[in-house]
């Protein structure tokens, strides 16, 4: 189905979600105010549901919005999306029955970086950017090249294993195929590991030496929930708010391992930081070790136990039972 | 007449570069560290010219750092003994701030410079030359112009530089860019040609600037809408209390004070903070700001209504970073077009 036909599918079940009081508000795309951006839409207004898009820009996971707005919540998700909001189903953040999922089988969001990089200009100076199944077409200058879509869609896009929601009440469209680009999506992740460990460090500590600070990883994360977090814990100090590269590289850390079994390799850490730190090079490898270890993945049956979290009286190791 | 004016060949610039080096640190155009920031010259790489629109980190950085030591100590049977680090006084030239970057210097200014004198901050700033660089091609999120400002608004840099070609035109500003233009070896005279074309070249970067904000009353009508409580709410509803906008702000100054001691010694620092953050506002019995919508007002009424009330000023120089940067494309401008007229 085209974009266009999605959307209104979209915007007629919205409309009647919030017409018949199934839902408070509805969470949802529209058009940003740059150039190939969308923006997150959270309202209660059927007058604004006018507003709402599909289209290839569709980046955020609107499924961190779940813990704060209040109510029953009409939510659009892409395949990542649907399996953070397991996840939160899982950790009881949200209630399944407070939640209409109207899910968008995805056939992978376009990476605005990787554009700017293949066509040599900044997002701004570029006319139009189509995409046409495997095909983009982007026009700079009045002048079209086509591009496969696999060399602009995001990494964690190209490795994605569940394009269509997982979880979902509407499904928006036929199910969508696999991207063929698992390898082009590990290649970060791959150099990495070609390192030997004082590479890997000196790596790192040029990455996190530019880290501001601002916690966006954090906040753009349906996974990190916490009310509380420990980089704001004074008693004991675990990381200083002095941003050195160290401090900000042992909180990265920390947040990783408070993700994994949650992180659903939805790439948006990456994406919102302001200053490219590969971030997502952190979260997949976890991601792929707790994949590993466990054979879980985050966010596939909201009946399951979260993986870290729960406990049993049957535990086979003594210093936990 | 002839004009007081000089120009440059553009590529001459990396040897203007290294004579200003014998004076000063020289900061330029930079994405070495894998972001475009104001780094040190290296001697030799004038890249910039081509890629560069505007750092992600402002030139605020050079100034007034992420994070600094303010004094060191040390702690033994007496008590503590307070040692101050020399202030940094070492002199810095920051060669291509644009003027809304050098507009927010002086912004700062009112703050770091009022009946407090930060020493820290003037230290770096009464030593630091600025070498402005015209806009050629501003970004979509730029809006200097709706602040009284322009692409090449020359108001608060000591020496300018306006594209005209394979040149540029230099024009000092401030007693101090006047002696440096005089030094300037490479520079000629620039002619009443060079003239119109800078002329040309201001108006055209001033209508590439597309984004536009009506700031008429904007302050009244903000202290009007304080407690409208559904505007606010509206409008915050998509943040997610990130410190993007507020720490890559070039107006934005906000900063933590943290001890550090281990073993009898220790430092003072202080480093950015954010009034997006809910700790920012934490004290022992209450949070005035726990909601997002507050802390949302208070960004925008910072800059929009209480700089005003105290600076006559408005704190924002439409550089756009909050906007190009915020990952939910959360638009000031936007937020301000809609401010209800009466609450």
């Amino acid at each position: 189905m085209k974009d266009g036909n999605i959307e209104q599918k979209l915007q007629s079940e919205a409309k009647a979600l919030l017409e018949s009081g199934k839902v408070d508000y509805i969470i949802g795309f529209e058009a940003g105010s740059l150039k190939f951006t969308t923006t997150p839409l959270i309202t209660n207004n059927i007058a604004d549901i006018d507003r709402l898009v599909i289209n290839p820009f569709i980046v955020n996971n609107l499924s961190v919005y779940l813990t704060e707005v209040k109510g029953r919540v009409g939510i659009v998700v892409k395949g990542c999306d649907s399996r953070s909001i397991v996840t939160l189903i899982q950790d009881k953040q949200v209630a399944r029955e407070d939640v209409v999922i109207l899910g968008v089988p995805c056939p992978g969001i376009i990476d605005l970086s990787k554009v700017e990089r293949l066509v040599g200009k900044d997002r701004d100076e570029l006319d139009d950017i189509t995409r046409d199944g495997d095909r983009v077409v982007i026009t700079v200058d009045g002048n079209e090249t086509e591009f496969p879509t696999a060399e602009v869609l995001f990494d964690n896009c190209l490795g994605c294993e569940f394009p269509t929601p997982k979880e979902y009440d509407v499904l928006l469209d036929e199910f969508s195929p696999l991207v063929a680009g698992k390898a082009a999506s590990q290649e970060s992740l791959e150099k990495l590991k070609g390192m030997t460990p004082e590479q890997r460090w000196e790596f790192w500590k040029n990455e996190f030496s530019r880290c501001i600070r601002c916690y966006a990883c954090r906040n753009i994360c349906p996974a990190c929930f916490c009310e509380r977090c420990f980089v704001e814990e004074s008693e004991p100090q675990w990381i200083s708010p002095v941003p050195r590269w160290q401090d900000n590289l042992m909180f990265q850390i920390i947040r990783n391992i408070h993700v994994a079994g949650r992180c659903t390799d939805c790439g948006e850490c990456e994406r919102a930081c302001p200053v490219n730190i590969p971030l997502r090079s952190l979260t997949k490898e976890m991601y792929d070790i707790v994949d590993d270890l466990f054979g879980f993945k985050a966010g596939m049956d909201k009946e399951a136990a979260p993986l870290l979290t729960a406990y049993a009286l049957e535990e086979a190791e003594d210093f936990i039972r | 007449m002839a004009s007081s004016n000089k120009k440059i060949n553009k590529k001459d610039i990396g040897k203007l570069l290294n004579e200003w080096s014998q004076e000063f640190t020289v900061f330029v155009p930079s994405r070495e560290t894998g972001t475009a920031t104001m780094a040190k010259w290296d001697g030799k790489d004038t890249s910039f010219l081509d890629w560069y629109r505007n750092t992600v980190v402002s030139p605020k950085a050079n100034i007034l750092p992420p994070m600094e030591e303010m004094f060191h100590f040390q702690k033994d049977k007496e008590g503590y003994h307070i040692e101050l680090p020399p202030l940094d006084g070492h002199k810095q030239l920051i060669f291509g701030i644009r003027p809304c970057d050098a507009n927010a210097l002086a912004i700062l200014d009112m703050t770091f410079n009022d009946s407090y004198e930060d020493p820290y901050y003037l230290s770096k700033r009464n030593n630091t030359i600025l070498i402005g660089l015209g806009c050629t091609n501003p970004y979509d999120s730029c809006f200097c112009t709706s602040l009284g400002s322009s692409p090449t608004d020359a108001t608060n840099v000591d020496l300018m530089l306006t594209d005209i070609g394979d040149e540029f035109l230099i024009e000092a500003i401030t007693d101090k860019g006047k002696e440096l233009m005089a030094n300037i070896s490479l520079a000629e005279e620039a002619t009443e040609a060079d003239e119109a074309k800078a002329k040309e070249a201001r108006e055209a970067a001033y209508n590439k600037v597309t984004r536009q904000l009506d700031i008429k009353n904007i302050d009244e009508k903000l202290l009007a809408s304080f407690d409208n409580q559904d505007y606010w709410e509206k409008i915050a509803a998509k943040c997610i209390s990130c410190g993007i906008c507020t720490l890559l702000c070039p107006t934005c100054y906000c900063f933590d004070i943290n001890d550090e001691l281990l073993k009898g010694q220790g430092a003072r620092f202080r480093s950015l903070d954010s009034c997006s953050f809910p700790v920012y506002t934490k004290m022992p019995m209450e949070n005035p700001r726990l909601e997002k919508w507050r802390r949302v007002r208070n960004k925008v009424c910072h800059k929009y209504e209480f700089y005003p009330m105290n600076f006559d000023v408005i704190a924002c120089t439409g550089c756009g970073r909050c906007i190009r940067l915020c990952p939910v494309n959360w638009d000031i401008t936007q937020t301000l077009d809609i401010v209800p007229a009466k609450a």
